[in-house]
């Protein structure tokens, strides 16, 4: 019999969350199956990271019915969950090379003690040949374009055998042809068996970058394939708050209570 | 002639020591100190320096070890400031501040009510290295040896709490536990070389190498390599200045780490422009 629970990627019900004196998620329920490329999308505040936080346990949630990562307890879920941050959340400058980076994914999976092995040298030198960045596994990471920094990253899930890979905003600071790449590189993923959740405000590859999309303003909008999300009626719900309004005063007010 | 005038201050038993144990500190104060100046912690490092100096106040008062006394406070206010950050929403450079200017003011309380206390309080903020006993190169030693094996044992889980801590913290790893290790091995470091340069410019040992050796390389392993020569180079140099002018001691070792500094730099912009 197949258990329904440990099919889903994500299992969240009725999740309250945010930060002191604001709540920024208010009973946000979100099930998403393994091997979904989902999307969050919403406008600045709406909680589009705050739920990815929320769900690893950067954030603890005020309340919830039900929190589940694979299946299991978030406390034990993470462990195979891998987590990138924004862009502008990492030191680029820090010296650090490529292959150290990768290697990490296996330092998260050994915790307190253990040294690399030999495996985990042959595990990174797969990844890395895998995302095309062998020549670069001596380089400082900030030496590197957007793209290839997220390729350093996802290679560093893969290493870490990751099943659930989380992004705040992948597409920032990319150009369009890296962006393209980065879909082909999500597709590829998903047919290895991972689950792909990123948090984006672009709304342009939703279409060709992921197969689910959650429209998040604080409480669920809508969710489902991205074409049946992408109507204008939604966006307007979802962004036309968000907007300056002009009265015939002159008088320009930047949000509606 | 020269020979003999170079090993001149080597025929005394406390620059013989002063040698050992100011190279000693700093070397394991420029090995931390990479970690220091690649997350910016130098505040952080000027406030355990500062509450030491509390600590050693304290232990003086009740007749027990200064290094006791010193550690303890430091370790407060190293894991002090990350206990107030996690539990509450105030902002690390705040809840430092709070605690080290509160703890400071408590040392000097405490310090102004010795007898003779003045002569102490020069001796803590400036340094002592010409007094470092045998037993205290026993200790720095042996601290030595504990930071340098704590930091190759669990150097690739520093490098990943200092690169990444949320990545690392969002798949389960234990950040809080590397970034409280990491920091009680400054804050033993920081203890360790208050005798040698005192607490005010204990900070210069710990950040100025680093930083020198940042300038010249982006690789984390010989960056440490080198902080610790510029460390150890900025202790010996400095301290035959000190002894054939007369100088104060800890205060030109950190001149001549400043020094360095200042070198490297020029010479790096000075290829820039010309390259």
């Amino acid at each position: 019999m197949v258990n329904a629970r440990a099919e889903l990627a994500i299992n969240i019900r009725k999740l309250t969350a945010g930060y002191p004196e604001n709540t920024v998620l208010r009973s946000v329920s979100w099930q998403v199956p393994r091997g979904t490329l989902a999307a969050i999308i919403g406008p600045n505040g709406g909680g589009k990271s705050t739920l990815l936080k929320a769900a690893v346990g950067l954030l603890q949630p005020f309340e919830f019915e039900t929190m589940e990562l694979l299946g299991q307890k978030p406390e034990i879920g993470r462990k195979q969950v891998a987590y990138l941050p924004q862009q502008e959340e990492v030191d680029w400058s820090f010296p650090i090379t490529v292959l150290d980076v990768v290697l990490q994914g296996r330092l998260v999976r050994q915790g307190i003690w253990g040294r690399y092995s030999k495996e985990d040298y042959a595990s990174c030198y797969e990844a890395l040949a895998f995302f095309g960045l062998e020549k670069h596994k001596h380089t400082q990471i900030g030496s590197l374009s957007g793209g290839q920094r997220q390729r350093v990253f996802l290679a560093r899930a893969l290493v870490q055998e990751a099943e659930l890979i989380l992004l705040d905003e992948p597409s920032t600071g990319l150009d369009a042809k890296s962006q393209h790449e980065l879909a082909d590189l999500f597709n590829t993923l998903r047919e290895r068996g991972k689950t792909i959740v990123a948090a984006t405000h672009d709304l342009n590859c939703l279409t060709e970058c992921f197969d689910h999309v959650l429209a998040l303003d604080g409480s669920v909008l809508v969710e489902g394939k991205p074409d049946e999300v992408l109507t204008e009626a939604n966006m307007v719900a979802l962004f036309a708050r968000h907007f300056p309004k002009v009265r015939a005063s002159g008088e320009v007010t930047l949000h509606e209570s | 002639m020269s020979l003999d005038l170079l090993l001149e201050p080597f025929h005394y038993g406390f620059m013989i020591r002063a040698f050992v144990g100011t190279g000693l500190v700093a070397i394991v104060a420029a090995a931390v100190g990479t970690f220091v100046v690649l997350k910016g912690l130098a505040f952080m490092g000027d406030a355990i320096a500062h509450t030491a100096f509390t600590g050693i106040a304290l232990a003086l008062i009740l007749g027990i070890s200064i290094y006791v006394g010193a550690l303890f406070f430091a370790l407060v206010t190293a894991l002090g400031v990350v206990f107030l950050t996690r539990v509450s929403n105030v902002k690390n450079d705040t809840a430092l501040a709070i605690l080290f200017t509160g703890v400071f003011a408590l040392g000097i309380a405490l310090l102004s009510g010795m007898p003779g206390f003045s002569g102490d309080l020069n001796t803590l903020l400036l340094g002592s290295v010409m007094a470092i006993q045998a037993k205290e190169i026993v200790l720095m030693a042996s601290v030595a040896v504990v930071v340098g094996l704590v930091m190759i044992l669990f150097f690739q889980r520093f490098v990943l709490v200092a690169f990444d801590p949320v990545g690392a913290e969002a798949a389960g790893f234990p950040v809080l536990a590397f970034q409280s290790l990491l920091l009680t091995t400054i804050a033993v470091a920081i203890v360790i070389s208050i005798q040698a340069v005192g607490v005010v410019l204990v900070v210069a040992l710990l950040i100025t190498p680093a930083a020198t050796a940042n300038l010249l390389t982006k690789n984390l392993k010989t960056l440490i390599l080198l902080s610790s020569a510029f460390g150890l180079m900025s202790a010996f140099l400095g301290l035959y200045i000190s002894y054939f002018f007369g100088a104060p001691p800890g205060a030109t070792v950190v001149l001549v780490a400043t020094l360095f500094f200042g070198l490297v730099l020029f010479f790096q912009k000075l290829r820039g422009v010309l390259g």
